[in-house]
Order: structure tokens, then sequence, then C-alpha cells
């Protein structure tokens, strides 16, 4: 019930799910007519692979960039009253996630267009909907707890996101990396979860069994930590803002 | 069996003072932490229906205990248990949203506070009678006056048909009508037999309305019981 009014509150603070779609496309543009004078191999639907990662890219982004000050940022309700405080960054990231999968419902259109969807790997898509879930819920709730504490976490978040942007196979494919630089990949989780809704929407090839496996081990250690971190240091959230 | 409101077993409550805005670069360079103990080693019951005064200078730990009682903190060590819903009257303007009108505010606060919405929505009508904010009920928060926004926290607050009932000093709000007002409500919480506790360096006050008096000194209890003579043993303990 209080989650319900904290979303409905978030939801209308975000400028409108028009943005969500029409971010990406700007970005996409841009980085869709740099990048192709770079890049040696072509990957084939160039754009509309861009646009899925981008998609991808922007909950994560800005899920985490929104959900690590939200507790200080907060310290209002934090200091009213007694509620469950994880309420606080679920609900912007709940609120992202409906304006995402909205997003997706618009590209799905292009999509159809130039039948790039595979439906065979739709499993693919939701294993990967949920492990990007998870591992934003995590790492959110992670950064927002310390962020009490420690307040440059924020500032660590932020540039890390900017490098983190290029070390996950969004504007590139996972292909040009070489082979003895594979394993920095497969220490960063959003790799597969990328190529899930890559292989699934526009038919990129899929991750490698080993690269899943590592990642999805990854992505619920995160998680599990977010979620004991966050418990132990909720409790003491009202002596730290 | 359970005539109880709160207990409170061996609370000890610690903060750890920061000079400056935390960060992790500073405490991975200089881990050490400079403790101070707020309280220590707490140990009361209170029953249902009575009305508690808590005393005691600044810095004694009067404010603590109240956050600990409402949830808004957790003891570093002991226990804290209440029973019924709590609601505290320490910071009545926290938890509104300035880009949200009055009315949604009532709503996003009566939840906060344990209201269902269904409750929000019989009362909201009196809510707002209640708080005199009137037509302003539709208009974004950050055009209200602090004393509006006083009024309609206090409004919501008094509402919620709380069992224990936490007042802070400094409780008087808004101008003479609404003090009255707010006052006539404080005094029927009193009579229907509401779990009250209050902090209050006014002694007229405190042996007024409550009946059992602790009195708090550097986080310990110094001395508890009938609150005209904790009252009057504190007062003497200033004439020396």
């Amino acid at each position: 019930m209080t989650e319900k009014e904290l979303k409905a509150r978030y939801k209308n603070t975000l400028f409108g799910f028009l943005w969500i779609v029409v971010n990406p496309i700007l970005q996409m543009v841009v980085i869709g007519f740099i990048f192709r004078l770079f890049i040696k191999e072509p990957i084939p639907n160039y754009y509309l692979y861009l646009l899925v990662g981008l998609l991808v890219w922007n909950f994560f982004n800005l899920s985490l960039t929104k959900a690590t000050p939200s507790i200080v940022n907060e310290r209002g309700l934090i200091k009213k009253a007694k509620f469950p405080r994880a309420v606080i960054p679920l609900s912007i990231i709940f609120s992202n996630l409906i304006n995402t999968l909205l997003g997706f419902g618009i590209i799905l259109v292009p999509l159809l267009i130039f039948k790039t969807i595979s439906f065979v790997s739709l499993p693919g898509l939701i294993l990967g909907l949920v492990l990007l879930i998870v591992f934003t819920v995590g790492v959110s709730l992670l950064t927002s707890a310390l962020n009490v504490r420690f307040r440059d976490i924020y500032f660590f978040v932020q540039a890390a996101l900017i490098l983190w942007f290029y070390a996950t196979p969004i504007v590139y494919s996972i292909g040009v990396v070489p082979r003895q630089l594979i394993w920095f990949w497969r220490l960063n989780p959003l790799t597969s979860v990328v190529q899930l809704f890559q292989n699934a929407l526009v038919s990129a090839p899929p991750p490698g069994l080993a690269m899943l496996m590592v990642n999805t081990f990854t992505i619920c250690l995160v998680a599990i930590c977010g979620v004991i971190i966050f418990s132990i240091e909720s409790k003491n959230f009202d002596d730290w803002i | 069996m359970n005539d109880l409101a709160i207990r409170l077993s061996g609370v000890t409550k610690r903060y750890t003072i920061h000079h400056d805005k935390p960060t992790l670069v500073e405490k991975l360079i200089n881990g050490k932490n400079e403790a101070f103990y707020a309280l220590k080693d707490i140990t009361l019951e209170i029953k249902k229906g009575e009305r508690v005064g808590i005393i005691g200078p600044n810095g004694s730990g009067k404010t603590t205990i109240l956050k600990l009682i409402a949830g808004i903190t957790a003891p570093t060590s002991g226990k804290v248990k209440t029973y019924g819903r709590v609601v505290s009257l320490i910071d009545l303007e926290a938890g509104f949203h300035p880009e949200f009108t009055g009315e949604q505010n009532v709503f996003l606060n009566g939840m906060l506070l344990g209201m269902r919405k269904d409750e929000i929505s019989k009362k909201l009508r009196r809510i707002i009678k209640f708080s005199g904010v009137g037509k302003f009920i539709d208009a974004p928060m950050f055009t209200y006056s602090e004393g509006m926004k006083l009024r309609l926290g206090f409004s919501v607050v008094a509402h919620t048909n709380p069992d224990i009932i936490l007042l802070d000093e400094n409780m008087a709000v808004g101008d003479q009508d609404f003090r009255q007002k707010s006052f006539a409500k404080i005094r029927e919480f009193f009579e229907s037999g509401k779990t009250v506790v209050m902090v209050s360096h006014y002694m007229e006050l405190i042996q007024r309305i409550c009946k059992t008096v602790y009195w708090l000194e550097k986080g310990k209890i110094k001395d508890f019981g009938n609150a005209r003579q904790v009252v009057s043993r504190y007062k003497k303990s200033f004439k020396v």
C-alpha cells in the first residue's frame, strides 16, 4: 500500500515515458553514425542492435543513478516514520521498469517490420529480463544503502557507469573483443544480459554458455549481498542522515 | 496478560560522531570512529493507557528514546517492543513532497504512518477541515506557508487513530486558534485512554498530564516514579 503510493509519486516525477524511447533513439542516431565509421566488421541491423542495447542499458543506468542517492534524498520520510526502507529504491526501479517495457513495446514495431525478432529465443529474452531486474535491484540496494554512510558512493557510481557503458557490448559486438581479454567481459554481468536481449530481438549471436553461467552467478551473488547489506544498514539509516 | 504498550529491555544506542560528511575514501584512510552513547542499558516498561513523561537536560537521550519507540532507528543492543500503532509527533513537516498537492501528501503521509488507503479516503474530509488549509488543498505543497504545512501534518497524525502517541517538545503548532484545536485533540487522546509518552521541558505540563516520569541524565535513568516527586527532585538538582 505504501509502495503503491510511492510508485505513483515517482511516476509523476518522470518526464513521461516518451523520453525513454526518444532518448535512446537520439543516442542511437549519433552513436550509430559515428561508430559505423570505425567498426571493421559491420553488425547486421546495426541501428536496431544499438537501440535494443541502449534500452537495456538506459534502464540499468537510470535506475542506478536515481536509486543510489534516493535514501539520502528522502531523509524526510526516513525521519518521519517506520516503514520498509527498501520501498524507496524499489519504487524507482519499478516505475523505471514500466517505462522501459513500454519502450520495448514501441520498438516492437520496427523489429517486426524488419523481421529480426526470433520467437524461438523468447525464453532467453525472459531470462535476460529476469537477470537484468535482479541485478539492477541488487546493485541499487547495495549502492543506496552504502551511500547513506559514504556519500562519495554516488560519485563513484556515476564515474563507474560511464566506463561500464563501454565495457558492455552495446555499441560493438562481443565478437570484436580479443580472445585474451574475454575474461574481462565475463566479469561484467551485463554482458550476457545485453546479449540475451540482442539475440532474441535482433538475431545477434547468443551469449556463450560459460559467459552466461559466470554472469548469472555474479548477478545472484551481487543481489544477495545487496539484500543483506541493505537490511543490515537500513536499521540505522536515521543515524546517518 | 498483555497490558503492556512499550517495553525496552537493556537498550543501548551508540552513535558515531562524524565531523563532516562521511566518505568511503576517508573511512578507508583512517578507520577510527568516535563513539557516543546516547542511551546506556535502559530498561523500562510502559503499560497500556499510561501517560509517561520523560525529562532531563539537553542531550540526555530523550529524543533518542522516542525515536527508538517509534521504530525510526534501531538500538545498538537490547530490545524495543511496542504493541499497537505508534505515531510520533516528532517531525510534523517531514515526509511532505513539495511537488505534490496537499491532498496527495495527505495520502502519502497517512500511508507512511500505517493507514490504509480507504481509511484515509474516509477521513480525508475531516483531515482537511481540521487543518484549516481550505482551498489550498489542491495546490502543490511548495506554495504552502510553514504554518499550513505544520497544521496539515498535525491533522494527518491526529486522525491516524494511534494506540501509542509520542510527543516531542515544541508541539505548539500554528496560530492561537489552531493551537487550541490541537491541544483539544491531544487532550482527547489523553482522555480516551491512549498510551502517551511525552518529552518536555515544561514541568507544569508534564505534571499536569503524566502520572509517571522518567528522569534521564547522560543516557541513563536517574530517577523515576510519581510525577510530582520526580519533578520536584529534578528541579531541586538545579538549585544547588
